[in-house]
């Protein structure tokens, strides 16, 4: 037993050590990356100006593999990590993420669910009709019962004549309130970010800093990437870098969200998801903290509340 | 549902070459599909599946529990009216002697501390659960013949056979009450001082438990100390053991500690905040306070 799993890790870090090592390669081929970094030392850069050939410097591909409680039933997946820097896109390394946030069955069901109880739960539906008792008037019987040779009535707002009150209608402002079930809640969210990761819709970028506030220079970042039409940004705080707040202040397909806000509907409504990777830490960290925890949560009763 | 494996993979797989998933392109499972009450249609529209005429037609059916004119079934068993307010009485959850000695002797209790509810519910053998209006352990008599340690111990509900087993071992026995402020900090403390609020001042017991808190006989902690006295004499000749000498015991000390009736914790004083971050008490130093947790 002891002796398979090791051999099961020894395969997997070597597994790793390949992929990096061919992604080194790869990213060591590819076109030169313009740095943008102030904390980047230019100076090698300046000072071979003057004399031979042009060597740009470039910091090593970050390649972040840690996690803090691995899967043991599947190996990690792994997103390039970008930037929105430039227009163009430019890898600047690679994050491990985790298999059962990132890799879940595609549940389209559970995907459903969610969205319905999402537009659901804060819906207050305001129908409303007169009984025949609100309907004004028809306190008399309009005619007598016997003798004339017509139809029995006692009212004229009866449901049965025109103008009569309506029978079962709709009873006033009425609450559509009800909590799915926490795990339902916390496995759409997991069936969200497979897909986008499936799809090639997440993105996970190292922060949301872009050079300029004109919301030109995003919607062109996008189309030369082909990053679709719209956007989510995700950043872990509440507190926006300035010039991303500004440019997406104007452009109404894409928007900013703090993690504590990111919910299946935004997700799946925004055709790309782009992440920040102190966001997609967070993220990993409170789904799996749901996933795993023990204590009951005692914040919703899972029941229907009908008022 | 599988989280991981080579269907999932495939799934996923799959998933990379369809259309992107919306919020348009979703759809539950065939089998979650509402059923809807009145079905339409030459066979089953006719009535609805709700016959013809009367009281299911019309819905007006008696209503729930009538068995046309019996008496029903739920006023045909008597009132018990010594259950009245149940919900609201104090409700102290048994300990018995039984159940100390074996604590004990597994080591689960320091014998040579004095025993208070939070030692009881240090052990995780016992649980005060504060919502079910639980006010403190009721130490029970079962296993006294085998009871044989020598503790000082305090409770809030007790009878006299068990003060009599502590005594004849020449342990002694308190009374005492926790008001429900009190009685979360004692259960538990962590969170108690996790809080960061002063330790609060215990109040004293509700005017229906007074007598009890104050009658000697209980070893109730409003008794009067010389009562008390009198009342181990007393009690060792009614069931015929010999009263030990507190005074010449080598646990002296640790026998008669202790708490005020309004000290919560022994050792930590009303109005004081344990930090727990610095690892140190805080004490206040303005005499309104100082006058208010020390009256």
């Amino acid at each position: 037993m002891l002796s398979k799993k090791l051999h099961s890790c020894r395969f997997d870090a070597n597994d790793i050590c390949r992929i990096s090592s061919a992604l080194t390669k790869i990213l060591n081929v590819t076109a030169k990356r313009q740095v943008h970094d102030s904390s980047f030392d230019t100076s090698h850069e300046l000072l071979q100006t003057d004399s031979g050939p042009v060597v740009p410097s470039r910091p090593l591909p970050l390649i972040i593999q840690k996690m803090d409680y691995p899967s043991r039933f599947a190996p990690p997946k792994q997103a390039w990590i970008e930037s929105l820097g430039t227009i163009e896109d430019e890898k600047l390394g690679t994050i491990d993420l985790h298999p059962e946030i990132f890799g879940t069955y595609p549940r389209i069901d559970i995907l459903h669910r969610n969205i319905v109880w999402q537009r659901n739960y804060k819906r207050i539906s305001h129908a409303k009709t007169k009984s025949r008792a609100e309907v004004q008037g028809g306190g008399r019987k309009p005619w007598p019962q016997k003798g004339l040779g017509r139809a029995r009535h006692g009212s004229i707002r009866s449901p049965i004549w025109v103008g009569g009150g309506r029978a079962l209608g709709p009873r006033g402002p009425k609450s559509y309130f009800y909590m799915l079930p926490r795990h339902m809640r916390v496995l759409g969210l997991r069936t969200a970010l497979s897909c986008k990761f499936a799809q090639n819709d997440l993105h996970i970028v190292d922060s949301l800093e872009i050079p300029s506030d004109d919301p030109a220079f995003i919607e062109e970042l996008l189309d030369t990437r082909f990053w679709g039409f719209s956007a989510l940004f995700v950043d872990d705080t509440d507190i926006m870098p300035r010039n991303i707040s500004l440019a997406l202040s104007k452009v109404p397909q894409f928007n900013l969200m703090p993690v504590y806000g990111l919910n299946v509907y935004s997700m799946l409504k925004h055709e790309t998801l782009v992440l920040t990777l102190a966001a997609l830490e967070k993220i990993q960290q409170k789904i799996l903290h749901q996933m795993h925890k023990t204590s009951l949560d005692r914040s919703f009763k899972n029941e229907r509340v009908r008022y | 549902m599988a989280t991981s494996g080579p269907v999932t993979e495939k799934a996923l797989k799959l998933l990379r070459n369809l259309p992107r998933v919306t919020i348009a392109n979703l759809k539950d499972l065939p089998g979650n599909q509402r059923k809807y009450d009145k079905r339409r249609g030459l066979k089953k529209g006719r009535s609805h599946g709700r016959g013809t005429k009367g009281q299911g037609q019309r819905m007006t059916l008696p209503r729930l529990g009538f068995e046309g004119g019996n008496t029903p079934f739920y006023l045909k068993v008597p009132q018990e009216p010594y259950y009245r307010g149940h919900h609201l009485r104090r409700e102290y959850p048994p300990l018995s002697l039984l159940q100390l000695q074996r604590m004990i002797d597994l080591g689960r209790i320091d014998a040579d501390e004095p025993i208070d509810l939070t030692t009881l519910c240090n052990t995780n053998l016992y649980h005060i659960e504060l919502h079910k209006r639980h006010f403190g352990v009721n130490l029970t008599d079962e296993g006294a013949d085998v009871f044989a340690a020598k503790v000082n111990i305090e409770v809030q509900w007790t009878d006299e056979v068990t003060i009599a087993a502590i005594e004849r071992n020449g342990g002694t026995i308190t009374t005492r009450y926790f008001d429900p402020l009190s009685l979360a900090a004692v259960v538990n403390p962590l969170r108690f001082f996790s809080r960061g609020i002063p330790i609060p001042k215990c109040k004293l017991p509700p005017e229906d438990a007074l007598e009890f808190y104050m009658d000697p006989k209980n070893r109730g902690y409003l008794a009067d100390q010389e009562h008390i006295s009198e009342g181990r004499l007393e009690l060792a000749q009614k069931y015929g053991y010999k009263l030990t000498d507190i005074q010449e015991d080598p646990m002296f000390d640790m026998l008669t500690k202790r708490k005020n009736p309004s000290q919560v914790f022994f050792g930590l004083n009303p109005g004081w905040i344990v930090n727990l971050k610095d690892k140190c008490v805080i004490k206040p130093v303005d005499e309104q306070y100082k006058t208010y947790y020390a009256s």
